[in-house]
């Protein structure tokens, strides 16, 4: 059973949220700032307002400063209308023509510097604390014209921060409610987004659950286009599982049959040669049960040989495989064999090749082509092992032909020639009919084609065509065990 | 899911929480208190007449049978000015008309910030900062013995006034009284709020100047001058007193100038250091109730802040007698400019211009 390493649901949505969460806090962050600000600046021109209302109503006369404060610039100033206010009117010599007389930390070098270097005033801000309280100030200079006479006068305005940190807090309130509702709104539009994204798995976990186990037709459910290729590699994998388990299921039956056959018959030849009284008769018939348990055996290894196949299929990774040296070398093993029958071996070709593939599966598919050769070859026939590159298709392959001299194989029957335990109805030599079609599996398996042509003037030739170096390192066959 | 859930809730509350514990940070500091058997004194320094204010403190020495209240009565201006000369003698709380000079205590520090929870019924512009509480509602007025109208309509306005000492002329020499606005806060804050308010101003000015008016320190002396007959027309009084003198005496009238009627607050603040704050609190509690509004209209004749007291001197009962607009002093920073020291110079030497005897007007170049 496959690990499971994480929930996508919930690495989604936490990883929304984290991003949600960052974008709002940076909101909030910049909101604050903003806030700051704006509330700074807007109050420090009320501020500045009151302090020019007031700088407005200094004037000089009879060489005496005439201060007359006008009531809209504490007005301005009662904009705020919960904080404290504090104001002085100077004269260049420090001295406090009106007002409060102990304002602290007014910026008189730089006032003065203002008044002997350049013509215009420029507000200057500072805070400080005044009466316990931290107080926003607005220094501005006025200069007063007489004649030819010049004077400097300073106002000097300030405020507490009651009003302006309220109107901050007011926008970060604000802010902080906008934000949160967002935030709310756009997590719970995600999770639902989440959700329907998500659906058509669950959908399909959910079809899946509820078919019964031996129902592998394909799944029918609505997905959108970025879940159907996961859903047409399930529908194709079912598809491939259902032609495998009709596959073993047929081979299962006639594995029976053909053991049980042979059984029965070698069960009353034996029965015979108790009964028989005759030697010569009872040597006989003892000579057939040797025959017949001989093929029985010879169908049994068939069938062995093909389990562990299908499991080397499921096991083992390809390697490099010298495929005219395994040729040889079965040829080698088989010419005393042949030569038992009459039958001789011909290895032809002198290229080298190598293809990926499984070495134990490739012998036996060797084996089981020119062995099948031998059998069906007439006395002193011969059997042509050859190997070939061509260049057909435009690709470079390697081709073996195995060709024999018996009685062929009629079209008609070429088709049939792969099922399990298929026999010519006219074939009178021994065999479990099996070798074929497990030749026919592995070439698949290697992703070879396999092909039964006609031979001059009769015989059979077996071509295998391999694609030269499949390149996949690792390959593991299409077909794995089910896994449900 | 559900966890992710949880710390997302988790989250937020804490979020709010903070947010929220910000908002609600503000809390009231532990109060020094004497304690012990003996009685407690909480000392009291207004400008309004002992008899007036009296059922007020009554009532408070009901609520607090250990307590004794010391009232010490003086004219506005005085007040503020011992307040601040005289630092060892400071009392608990200070109740004034004058509402610039308690403003400028108030704005200069010297109050204690204490959220009544009797605010919530009142104007919200009654009271500046949790500092300074207004507590009435008075009409500035002007009275009149009709003994000088002869035949003359009643002068309900500024114009009708001035055009009545014009055709009076000479009889009103000597015959108009005034605060001394030198001498009043009151006197002061109602001359320069006219000063701000109308263009009449200026013509008042000099026709009081022209007919030598009198000037008085209070609305008791103004009001006994008018009783004997020594002058027939008082202007800029507090409407509580006058309306009581109009009550007894029926040839003392008292008018709500129908062009715009000045409204002060009476204004109480508790000393920053005051030897009883949570007393102080008690009794200002008291003043702001609906209790204290209504002993105020019942029994002192002040016309109360709260809109909701009844009485013959209730807000209601006023807005029912023939006045102009109301314009009330607002009660925040415009106050400062009545205490500008350069501003007062202005007007008194306007004001001591206007006033100087004639004589001395006509030698002068």
């Amino acid at each position: 059973m496959p690990k499971t390493t994480t929930s996508m649901r919930r690495q989604l949505i936490l990883m929304v949220s984290m991003v949600l969460i960052c974008i709002n806090v940076l909101a909030l962050w910049g909101a604050h700032i903003y806030a700051n600000r704006a509330t700074k600046v807007s109050y420090d021109r009320l501020l500045y307002g009151a302090a020019l209302q007031m700088a407005e109503n200094i004037n000089i006369l009879d060489s005496k400063v005439f201060i007359d404060l006008p009531v809209s610039a504490f007005e301005t100033l009662a904009l705020s209308n919960s904080d404290r206010a504090f104001y002085a009117i100077m004269s260049n010599q420090y001295q406090v023509l009106t007002g409060y007389n102990d304002l602290p930390s007014i910026p008189f070098t730089q006032l003065l510097l203002q008044s002997t270097e350049k013509e215009k005033f420029i507000p200057i801000y500072y805070e400080a604390p005044y009466h316990e309280e931290n107080v926003r100030f607005v220094a501005l200079g006025k200069r007063l014209l007489e004649a030819d006479k010049v004077n400097d006068v300073f106002i000097i305005v300030g405020q507490t921060l009651g009003a302006r940190q309220a109107a901050a807090a007011e926008i970060n309130r604000m802010a902080l409610h906008f934000v949160s509702l967002f935030f709310v709104i756009t997590l719970l539009l995600l999770l639902f987004v989440i959700w329907r994204v998500l659906r058509p798995l669950q959908a399909i976990k959910q079809a899946i659950t509820e078919r019964s186990p031996l129902e592998l037709s394909p799944l029918e459910t609505n997905v959108p286009s970025e879940i159907a290729p996961l859903l047409k590699s399930i529908n194709y994998f079912m598809a491939q599982l259902d032609t495998t388990l009709e596959r073993l299921k047929r081979f299962t039956a006639e594995a029976a049959h053909q053991i049980r056959t042979p059984l029965a018959g070698l069960n009353s030849q034996a029965q015979n040669a108790i009964d028989e009284t005759d030697e010569a008769l009872r040597q006989k018939q003892l000579q057939h049960i040797l025959e017949s348990s001989n093929v029985l055996s010879n169908t049994v290894n068939q069938l062995l040989n093909r389990a562990t196949l299908t499991h080397r299929y499921q096991s083992h990774p390809f390697s490099p495989v010298s495929l005219d040296q395994l040729t040889k070398d079965t040829c080698r093993e088989l010419v005393v064999w042949a030569l038992e029958r009459s039958v001789e071996i011909e290895y032809v070709g002198d290229i080298q090749a190598t293809v990926d593939g499984d070495e134990f599966a490739l012998k036996q598919m060797l084996q089981n082509i020119i062995e099948n050769a031998i059998k069906y070859s007439p006395n002193k026939g011969l059997v042509e092992v050859e190997l070939m590159s061509t260049n057909e298709l435009k690709n470079v392959a390697v081709v073996l032909q195995i060709r024999d001299q018996g009685v062929g194989v009629p079209d008609e029957d070429k088709e049939h020639i792969f099922e399990y335990f298929y026999r010519s109805p006219d074939n009178q030599a021994s065999g479990s009919g099996i070798g074929l079609s497990i030749a026919k599996e592995v070439a698949e398996h290697h992703d070879a084609r396999f092909h039964l042509k006609d031979n001059e003037p009769t015989g059979l030739i077996v071509e295998v065509i391999f694609p030269r170096r499949v390149l996949s390192k690792n390959r593991y066959p299409k077909v794995k065990g089910a896994r449900l | 899911m559900t966890r992710l859930m949880a710390i997302l809730a988790c989250f937020f509350v804490w979020f709010f929480l903070t947010l929220s514990s910000l908002a609600f940070a503000e809390q009231d500091g532990t109060e020094k208190e004497s304690t012990g058997n003996e009685k407690r004194v909480l000392t009291i320094h207004g400008a309004a007449n002992r008899n007036v204010i009296e059922p007020l403190f009554k009532a408070f020495e009901t609520q607090h049978p250990d307590v004794t209240i010391h009232y010490t009565e003086s004219n506005t201006r005085d007040l503020y000015e011992h307040f601040l000369s005289e630092p060892e003698t400071r009392p608990d709380i200070i109740m004034s008309p004058a509402m610039d000079l308690q403003f400028k205590l108030a704005n200069d520090g010297f109050a204690l910030a204490y959220q009544s929870p009797e605010l919530k019924q009142l104007p919200s512009d009654s009271h500046w900062r949790n500092e300074l509480f207004g507590f009435t509602y008075e009409p500035i007025v002007t009275a009149i013995n009709i003994d000088i109208l002869a035949a003359d309509d009643l002068p309900l306005s500024r114009e009708q006034l001035l055009n009545l000492i014009r055709k009076k002329n000479h009889l009103l020499d000597e015959k108009i009284g005034l605060f001394d606005i030198k001498k009043s806060g009151i006197g002061y804050l109602a001359w320069t709020y006219d000063g701000q308010q109308s263009r009449s101003y200026g013509r008042l000015l000099e026709a009081f100047g022209n007919h030598q008016a009198q000037l008085y320190t209070d609305t008791s002396s103004m009001l006994q001058a008018l009783l004997k007959g020594q002058i027939f027309v008082a202007y800029n009084l507090i409407g509580a007193y006058s309306y009581q003198w109009s009550e007894q005496y029926s040839w003392i009238k008292t008018i709500m100038p129908t062009d715009y009627t000045s409204v002060i607050m009476r204004t109480a603040f508790i000393y920053r250091d005051a030897k009883q704050p949570r007393l102080a609190k008690r009794f200002i509690d008291l003043l702001l109730s609906p209790l204290g509004q209504q002993i105020l209209a019942n029994q002192s004749g002040l016309t109360p802040i709260s809109p909701k007291a009844v009485g013959p001197y209730s807000r209601d009962a006023l807005s029912k007698l023939p006045h102009g607009i109301f314009r009330p002093i607002p009660l925040g920073l415009e106050l400062l400019i009545q205490t500008d020291d350069a501003k007062k110079q202005l007007i008194y030497n306007e004001w001591g211009n206007a006033m100087r005897p004639l004589s001395e007007r006509l030698s002068s170049p």
